[in-house]
């Protein structure tokens, strides 16, 4: 009589503590190693997140490469421009120091195009001391050329200028001489 | 030991050390945080002190020209799938009716090239602005987040744990600015990080690497020395959207009228 009541009691406790226990056990595992070190949330998560591969570097890591654009890109007028945002992205390009893809080079209508996303006067949003801007035909019709000239007849892509400085040089030369 | 053997282990020990010395340099390719030069001064020098960071985004609108340089870099760092898009440009028209025309036509990735045909009235204003995630500091999504899978990190960035998720959506509901979106093939959302990788790296966030213009600026506030840390102190106006909300954003505008939301 006695001895049964204990074992009951027993069982009870018993059956408790296994319990017990295997629910801290069951739900150990179900939370992820890192969650609550800083709060509700895996904090490997932030380093899984540092570690997603970059694929835009910079202008300067095509610059290493490409020293006579760089020579050119640098001085003008479009040295703020990225490489990367008309040709494409590095990691496209090199990886691991070896190149793994030819980057595409705007051609005729596609750079008129290219030109007028940022160039167009039409886009009133635009103001003067940010970005000059062109109307289209009537800069080709001012500037005496035809009006199936692309832009980079004109002007170098890399530095707007380049040819328009130097042949202004160039007849200033001449008048002076004349 | 004789001299002879004396001199062969000299001369092997000494090749051998400056062969190791040299192979790792040739062989491996180098850390990019070698090969890049540091463009947020101060996270390289030390280990990364999560605890103890601060960083601030600021949109200058006047300076925004709507060339979508942002949105292709955007598109192509993170391979973002057609139709969504993390960070986008809106054009803003104002009529002297004082009526709010925005459109945002693909997200701006192909710039700006034609005005608006379908405005009859006289146009007062009109401008750019660049849309991005707002990295709260009272981030309702995630307050809402049920299985802990979007947090603010200790350093301050709202991010997404792609292993958590479980694509229900609820933040993509909860937030006020729509920066979030489930992406078709992983089904976990995803949204705009300030591209913390590159910032961990020392490097600008690629929206701002590639702004022509300046428009875009990012910088830590521990560094009195930065752009932003010297507009935030200074006297310029600065806003941020739905102030009302309560989110308190580290997304300023520079320039932003009032009808900006």
């Amino acid at each position: 009589m006695d001895l049964s009541y204990r074992l009951r009691l027993f069982i009870v406790l018993l059956s408790i503590v296994v319990l017990t226990v295997g629910a801290l056990l069951f739900k150990n595992l179900l939370i992820p190693d890192s969650f609550g070190i800083y709060g509700y949330y895996r904090a490997d998560a932030i380093s899984e997140a540092a570690l997603v591969p970059i694929r835009h570097w910079t202008n300067i890591s095509c610059f290493k490469c490409h020293p006579y654009e760089a020579k050119i890109h640098k001085k003008g007028h479009h040295q703020t421009i990225s490489c990367e945002f008309c040709h494409g992205t590095y990691a496209d390009h090199v990886k691991n120091g070896k190149k793994i893809g030819t980057l595409p080079v705007k051609k005729e209508k596609e750079i008129t195009t290219l030109c007028l996303k940022c160039h167009n006067t039409e886009i009133k949003a635009r103001k003067e001391e940010v970005i000059k801007t062109i109307a289209m035909p009537n800069h080709l019709k001012d500037q005496n050329v035809k009006l199936t000239h692309n832009c980079n007849q004109c002007h170098h892509v890399h530095a707007p200028l380049k040819y328009i400085i130097r042949a202004k040089q160039i007849t200033r030369m001449m008048e002076a001489g004349s | 030991m004789n001299r002879r053997s004396f001199v062969k282990k000299v001369l092997n020990g000494s090749i051998a050390g400056s062969l190791y010395l040299v192979w790792p340099m040739g062989s491996g390719s180098l850390e990019i945080s070698q090969q890049i030069p540091e463009q947020i001064p101060g996270i390289r020098e030390k280990e990364y002190d999560i605890l103890n960071q601060e960083f601030a985004f600021i949109v200058d609108i006047t300076r925004c020209i709507g060339c979508g340089s942002c949105c292709v870099a955007d598109k192509r760092e993170y391979n973002v799938p057609d139709g969504n898009y993390r960070t986008w440009v809106e054009r803003y028209v104002k009529g002297f009716s004082d009526k709010i025309y925005v459109d945002s036509p693909n997200g701006g990735l192909e710039g700006y090239q034609h005005p608006r045909t379908d405005i009859e009235e006289k146009i007062r204003d009109t401008f750019f602005v660049p849309k991005l995630c707002n990295m709260c500091k009272e981030a309702p999504c995630v307050q809402v987040c049920p299985v802990g899978a979007t947090f603010i990190s200790p350093d301050g960035f709202v991010l997404v744990d792609e292993k958590r998720c479980v694509g229900c959506a609820y933040c993509i509901q909860a937030c006020p600015y729509s920066v979030r979106f489930i992406h078709p093939d992983k089904k976990t959302v995803e949204k705009c990080t300030w591209c913390y990788q590159r910032v961990r790296k020392g490097l600008l966030p690629a929206c701002v690497e590639v702004c022509p213009t300046g428009a875009r600026k990012f910088g830590s506030m521990k560094d009195e020395t930065s752009e932003v840390y010297k507009i935030l102190k200074g006297p310029g106006v600065l806003t941020v959207l739905k102030k009302e909300m309560g989110t308190f954003p580290a997304l300023y505008y520079k320039g932003a009228r009032r009808e900006v939301i």
